[in-house]
């Protein structure tokens, strides 16, 4: 029988979760936290952090210089990896029924496609953000999160609403956060590419380690409409529900942006002196470290809830 | 091998609500966001100086007046060539005409600017004043050799007002690629310089 086959693999299913056939093997790996997982998160992190550090130390060793052609290979490089580091950590958190990695990287593509199609061009050329935002803290606060928030979140929003969401593979609550984090990704990509490319591939030890941590707070942002989205879809919801999600991830978005502005638009003093720029990477890095343990016990509750039902 | 079969889910007329209401949240967040913008970008700080007075862009950085300028603010926060307004005042003969005036002008500018080129040159009305409108383009090269950057093609836009033995001559100059969608704010600020 069609429904009594793995989920995962597609073997004869034995056993079953929230109406979800599994073989042994996947029924084993879905019920059971391995020790082996954690390990398999540290070492993400270590590579992470390995990564940041071999691209700093080479900036400080060689200060390299780039013709155009470099400096966009050397842009797309420093932007994939750490995208794809954080892919694979919300990618493991799935560990019920892992969604198709094509599927996964399509919204990816989809999400930085939006990005670079309509988010930044909206944003540099219509609202031209970089001329009015950072006039004072509350007009960068509010302007963060009117137009940079709710445009990058609705985007993201639209990249998995309009595409995944109606198909039969997004059959658990806790796809809609995988799916928003490959969104928000595949716009982090986006984003981080123009920035190694309007410095000119200036000081890019620091830039590194802004674009690891850009990259993980657009995952986490998207992850707060993809959790809402989950619950959309398999839930009852008042009107006000979707509106709601995305609402806290362009909040979210902004606060981001006006922290991380701190780095890029420090205020300068009649001293000369400017703020700290590590303070404002060191607070930005903080928001998305906390939602990104938000996301990872959303997600982890959504599959407890799962497995109780069984 | 066996395939999973996996089915479409309907999509509820919940759902299509639920898209409805975000994406009109969205436009009611950028439309407020655009009366955000368009009040910090309408802000501005008034400047004297004699008989001429302007409302000068908020924000912008002020430089140290050279020559004949009397204002000389610039748009910090643009990218490449940053977006200039000046205010210029030239002593001239009392029965001078503003056709000598704008000669001066363009001569003047030939010599001072890199590949000075006159576009267009017509008489308009300024607030009911008749003015001399000289639109052109310029090569603006940073100044220290060794910043290695290539130049920034500018746009510049002069009123010249003649007037009791003064010309006064309004100017906007800004790339090539922003020239346009500066150019509303300074016919703002045009109308606000007074003499």
């Amino acid at each position: 029988m069609p429904n009594q086959i793995c989920c995962v693999c597609g073997k004869e299913g034995v056993k079953s979760i929230a109406r979800r056939w599994f073989c042994a093997e996947h029924f084993e790996s879905a019920t059971h936290e391995r020790p082996g997982s954690w390990r398999a998160i540290l070492a993400l992190v270590v590579v992470l952090i390995v990564f940041v550090g071999v691209v700093y130390g080479l900036d400080a060793l060689i200060k390299p210089q780039f013709n155009p052609f470099t400096l966009m290979l050397v842009g797309v490089v420093l932007a994939l990896v750490p995208a794809a580091i954080w892919l694979v950590f919300f990618y493991q958190q799935d560990r019920l029924e892992p969604e198709p990695a094509g599927y996964v990287l399509g919204v990816f593509a989809l999400g930085a496609l939006l990005a670079a199609a309509v988010g930044t061009p909206l944003l540099n050329n219509v609202f031209r953000v970089s001329h009015w935002l950072y006039a004072d803290t509350l007009t960068t606060i509010v302007g963060s999160i009117l137009v940079v928030g709710f445009t990058q979140e609705f985007l993201k929003y639209a990249a998995v609403r309009f595409s995944i969401y109606n198909s039969g593979e997004f059959d658990e609550p806790t796809d809609g956060i995988i799916y928003a984090t490959a969104a928000g990704l595949g716009y982090a990509t986006v984003l981080n590419v123009q920035f190694v490319i309007a410095n000119g591939g200036v000081d890019l030890g620091a830039g590194v380690i802004a674009m690891a941590v850009v990259a993980l707070a657009q995952a986490s942002f998207a992850g707060i409409t993809g959790y809402f989205l989950g619950r959309a879809k398999f839930g009852s919801n008042p009107i006000w529900w979707m509106p709601l999600g995305v609402t806290l991830a362009a909040v979210a978005n902004g606060l981001f942006n006006w922290l991380r502005g701190l780095i890029t638009h420090p205020a300068i003093s009649l001293t000369g002196s400017a703020a700290s720029p590590w303070l404002g990477l060191i607070l930005a890095a903080v928001v998305a470290a906390g939602l990104m343990g938000l996301l990872v016990w959303l997600i982890r509750r959504n599959i407890k809830s799962a497995l109780a039902t069984q | 091998m066996s395939t999973t079969i996996k089915t479409s889910r309907i999509v509820m007329p919940g759902d299509r609500f639920a898209g409805l209401s975000v994406l009109l949240l969205t436009l009611l967040a950028l439309a407020a966001g655009w009366l955000l913008k368009t009040s910090v970008e309408n802000r501005s700080q008034a400047f004297k100086s004699g008989t001429i007075s302007a409302q000068a862009p908020a924000g912008w950085l002020s430089l140290q007046p050279v020559g004949n300028e009397v204002l000389h603010v610039t748009d910090r926060t643009s990218k490449g060539f940053g977006t200039t307004y000046l205010i210029q005042v030239e002593a001239v003969p009392a029965d001078a005409q503003a056709g000598q005036v704008v000669s001066l002008v363009t001569l003047e500018r030939g010599s001072a600017l890199t590949g000075y080129r006159v576009l267009k040159q017509q008489e308009v009305l300024v607030q009911g004043r008749k003015a001399i409108e000289i639109d052109y383009v310029y090569v603006e090269s940073a100044s220290n050799l060794n910043h290695v950057v290539l130049p920034s093609v500018v746009r510049g836009l002069d009123y010249i007002f003649v007037n009791a033995g003064q010309a006064i001559i309004v100017s906007y100059r800004a790339d090539q690629s922003v020239y346009d969608a500066d150019l509303g704010r300074f016919q703002r600020f045009l109308v606000s310089v007074k003499n």
